[in-house]
């Protein structure tokens, strides 16, 4: 519904940000797969001779990448985990009348807001660092030997940490949903004979279900970025304990100059995240219509 | 001056016919209704007048000037529309006053013309209201005003009344037909609605799928419609349509009785019914009548004062000299 | 319709929530209330939680010792100067898209949050070795193009979800009455968006305020914000517990509050109006 005049002056208006897009896409995406079938290390300026699949060889072969894909899934399974029941009780749980809704409604919220490397700064030092934080007083206090972290479960701490970030994520995404579920739809399952339980199953877990899946799919894109909590808390280490794919590209490319496999790592990563982008992309195109 | 016409318009939405090629006459002053059943075109017909969609094919000329391809902007055309589409973040002083605005007539002058709008359309108490603070009669007028301001050409109105309530629709109904009387502006004005097409227009033009049906004066359509289809959408409560033995009988496939030209008798007539569901309205009363050998029920408007009741015997006899005959094709014979 | 329940029922309900509440909380707290401790206070055994002599020794400390403005600063061109510059480059786009709407709008729409999920370490290479060439390693400019590009499909993304809710016969009112492209666009369509763009805007500030990937990656010295900045805390000075609390507080303080304003837009803008 428009006409000639509108239509052109549309494509002139929208071409800026296609076109901007369009490079910041194609460009780097080039140069990404261009650069992972090149020896390439900035220690060894020079020619960047072609070698075909090598860095992809190297890089897949690495125990290191091992060790980063099952990092990863454990992460990112970790965190969804945590904050995908966490959220639905929460979201539940705020959702029934109190007083002062909206105060903690804000205090869960907050978490959301911390810069990454405030959060994971502010747990390693002043909650789980083994002398002086918090945590540590609390083991003392009841008598336990303080918990050393980051030395003996350095992934699970960052999955702690991660969680936190992103529990009121998935809290107020629920929430939202919740409450746009009709009370009368609860009145009448409770006048049908449905008990609480009843009524979580088949009428509140069906209603969240899409918020469900939104918060997963779009939790799983950003976690499997996660990058910050991991440099400021353990550097990846001890070893490769909690080096994700992220970090590992991250290491070879700027730690250790090698461009070549960085590419082929960031290629891997791309492939990754597609399989993910496109469940996600199908349950947002549905709603387009709507 | 305000003379429209219109040769050969088509308009396509992608494979979609949505207007057949199609040429109508709108003559300075007229008061001209569109109407047809939802999805008719009627309202595409309108919009491709305004510009604000292109025609696929064919021209269309204001005032003797070819204007097919001159923006909205330019068309010197003003337009009411179904949601009134007030801008809701100014008073409704500046919503007046927004076509003046663009067309850069000074402020004297637009402060002169959005009183004398406002006067008129008993507006000036609410100048300085946003258009949410007003009920939706008063939204109506605004739109009207800021389209009066403009002293177009021509008005275009798209469904205005289809938003208010009963009541007040007929109120607005009169003052847009009075509006029409004191500006002797040509209006356009699209409606579903037959009553509103028969109580305002001087022309009517009945849309189907597209298609000009008929066009012609109200009394016209309800006099000699064209076919079946202005027959049976022209009038209230609606033409009793009858095939078989009756219509073959009258050398027609199809012939037609308003409810009006049916004289019913608790006694004697020509057929034989039992009264289903009546209508009481004081004035009038229409009953619903059900006849052997006749699927649908007949309607038969009575005086009011008739006293039938659910399952009475009823005798009806039609007025055979206002009975409207059609061939197979539904088109009329005469 | 409010269901009647007991007081009972409803101060249990309240008493575990905002328990919840409190110990989600509590880090953002206890950082706030370290911040203005001593050194010896912020490590005490048994920690203290108000009765500590209050200062404000920390936050001039942190100023004093490693420019905390500059950061606060580059943080703010940053942050604002992505924003505006995706919202003049996104608003055109997004009234293309909600009112004259094609058969590839959609299409359009689904590509631009496909670039969204592009992992950023799958470009970091060659926008890093972009940036060394052009110069623009360590430059608020350079931060400014990148964050621009990675939160734009969220900017037009969002303003598209308002626009479609303005009704497009306003337009074409605007439109009959005179009224050219720019005009309309800036006599009617801007000032009905106004509290769509100011919540795109809000998100988007909060986004790359906090964004920790490229901000960490391209920058040094010199165009750090406050993200990077903080970063340097990971070595053995992030041991001073008060300074560490007065920097963290003062960095995520302003941005808690646009936050917390902009909750709502949240949903909408970070799952692309999949839930509102």
């Amino acid at each position: 519904m428009a006409t000639k005049a509108s239509r052109s002056a549309a494509r002139v208006m929208i071409a800026p940000s296609v076109l901007l897009l369009l490079g910041w896409m194609l460009i780097p995406l080039a140069l990404t797969l261009y650069f992972s079938v090149l020896r390439y290390n900035l220690l060894m300026p020079g020619a960047n001779p072609f070698v075909g699949v090598e860095n992809y060889t190297y890089f897949l072969t690495d125990p290191a990448f091992t060790d980063a894909i099952i990092n990863t899934l454990l992460l990112v399974g970790g965190v969804l985990t945590i904050t995908v029941l966490g959220g639905i009780a929460l979201a539940i749980l705020l959702d029934q009348p109190m007083w002062g809704q909206g105060i903690v409604r804000i205090l869960v919220i907050a978490p959301f807001f911390v810069m990454p490397t405030v959060s994971a700064l502010v747990w390693k030092n002043m909650f789980m660092n083994p002398v002086n934080g918090l945590f540590a007083y609390l083991a003392k206090a009841i008598g336990m030997q303080p918990f050393d972290f980051f030395a003996a479960a350095p992934l699970a701490s960052i999955i702690g940490i991660v969680s936190w970030q992103w529990l009121p994520f998935a809290t107020l995404i629920l929430l939202t949903a919740m409450q746009s579920l009709d009370s009368e739809q609860l009145e009448a399952a409770e006048m049908d004979g449905a008990g609480p339980l009843a009524r979580f199953r088949h009428i509140m877990l069906p209603h969240m279900a899409r918020a469900i899946t939104v918060v997963i799919l779009i939790q799983t894109i950003f976690l499997l970025s996660i990058f910050a909590e991991i440099l400021v808390t353990t550097n990846g280490g001890p070893g490769t304990a909690s080096t994700n794919l992220t970090f590992l590209v991250y290491a070879e490319s700027l730690l250790r100059f090698d461009v070549g496999t960085g590419s082929a790592g960031g290629v891997v990563a791309i492939i990754l995240a597609n399989i993910v982008a496109i469940f996600l992309m199908r349950m947002i195109g549905k709603n387009l219509d709507t | 001056m305000g003379r429209i016409a219109l040769h050969g318009v088509t308009k396509n939405f992608g494979d979609t016919e949505v207007i057949r090629p199609l040429d109508l006459e709108i003559e300075d002053g007229e008061f001209v209704v569109f109407v047809g059943p939802s999805g008719c075109g009627k309202s595409t017909l309108l919009r491709l007048i305004a510009g604000l969609e292109d025609v696929t094919a064919g021209r269309i000329e204001i005032d003797g000037t070819d204007a097919t391809g001159v923006p909205p902007a330019k068309r010197g055309l003003a337009m009411v529309f179904q949601s009134y589409a007030l801008y809701p973040h100014m008073s409704v002083r500046k919503n007046i006053a927004f076509p003046m605005r663009m067309a850069g007539i000074d402020k004297v002058e637009q402060n002169r013309r959005i009183d004398a709008a406002a006067a008129a359309l008993n507006l000036t108490d609410y100048l300085d209201r946003r258009p949410g603070q007003l009920s939706g009669g008063q939204r109506q007028r605004v739109a009207i005003g800021r389209a009066i301001v403009r002293e177009p050409a021509a008005f275009l109105f798209d469904e205005p009344l289809s938003n208010l309530d009963a009541a007040l629709r007929v109120g607005m109904r009169m003052e847009i037909s009075e509006l029409h009387t004191r500006l002797k502006t040509t209006m356009v004005y699209v409606t579903h609605d037959q009553v509103e097409a028969m109580t305002m227009a001087d022309k009517i033009v009945v849309l189907q799928d597209g298609v000009i049906e008929q066009v012609g004066s109200p009394l016209d359509l309800y006099r000699e419609p064209r076919n079946l289809f202005v027959a049976g959408f022209i009038g209230s409560p609606k033409m009793n349509l009858m095939t078989g033995d009756e219509a073959v009988r009258r050398g027609a496939t199809t012939f037609g009785i308003r409810p009006e030209h049916i004289i019913a008798s608790p006694s004697e007539g020509l057929w034989q019914g039992t009264v289903g569901v009546s209508e009481h309205l004081g004035s009038d009363t229409f009953f619903h009548v059900h006849m052997k050998d006749h699927p649908a029920p007949i309607t038969v408007r009575a005086g009011g004062e008739v006293s039938l009741h659910h399952g009475d015997t009823i005798y009806l006899t039609p007025d055979e000299t206002r009975i409207h005959r059609f061939d197979v094709q539904g088109m009329r014979l005469t | 319709m409010a269901r009647a329940i007991s007081a009972r029922r409803k101060a249990l309900n309240t008493a575990i929530a905002w328990t919840i509440g409190a110990m989600i909380f509590f880090p953002i707290l206890w950082t706030f209330l370290t911040s203005f401790k001593t050194e010896a206070q912020a490590i005490a055994d048994p920690p203290i939680f108000f009765l500590f002599d209050w200062t404000t020794e920390n936050y001039t400390t942190v100023q004093e010792r490693s420019n905390y403005f500059r950061h606060f600063w580059n943080s703010v061109v940053i942050s604002i100067g992505s924003t505006i510059i995706g919202l003049a480059i996104a608003i055109p786009a997004a009234w293309s898209m909600a009112f004259v709407p094609s058969k590839h709008t959609r299409n359009i729409l689904m590509w631009m949050l496909s670039t969204k999920m592009l992992p950023p370490v799958g470009v970091l290479v060659p926008i890093y070795l972009l940036f060394r060439d052009l110069k623009l390693l360590d430059t608020q400019f350079g931060l400014i193009i990148v964050l621009t590009l990675i939160n734009l499909p969220i900017i037009v993304w969002m303003l598209y979800t308002y626009f479609k809710e303005i009704p497009g016969e306003v337009l074409e009112a605007a439109r009959m009455d005179g009224a050219t492209l720019r005009s309309e666009v800036l006599y009617i369509l801007l000032p009905m968006a106004v509290p769509g763009i100011a919540s795109t805007m809000l998100l988007n500030i909060i986004l790359a305020w906090n964004e920790a990937f490229w901000t960490l990656n391209l920058t040094a010295a010199k165009a750090a914000p406050l993200t990077a900045f903080i970063a340097s805390y990971s070595s053995p000075e992030g041991l001073f517990y008060a300074k560490l609390s007065a920097a963290s507080t003062m960095a995520i303080a302003p941005i808690l509050i646009m936050g917390w304003f902009s909750q709502k837009q949240l949903v909408r803008g970070l799952t692309f109006g999949a839930v509102k």
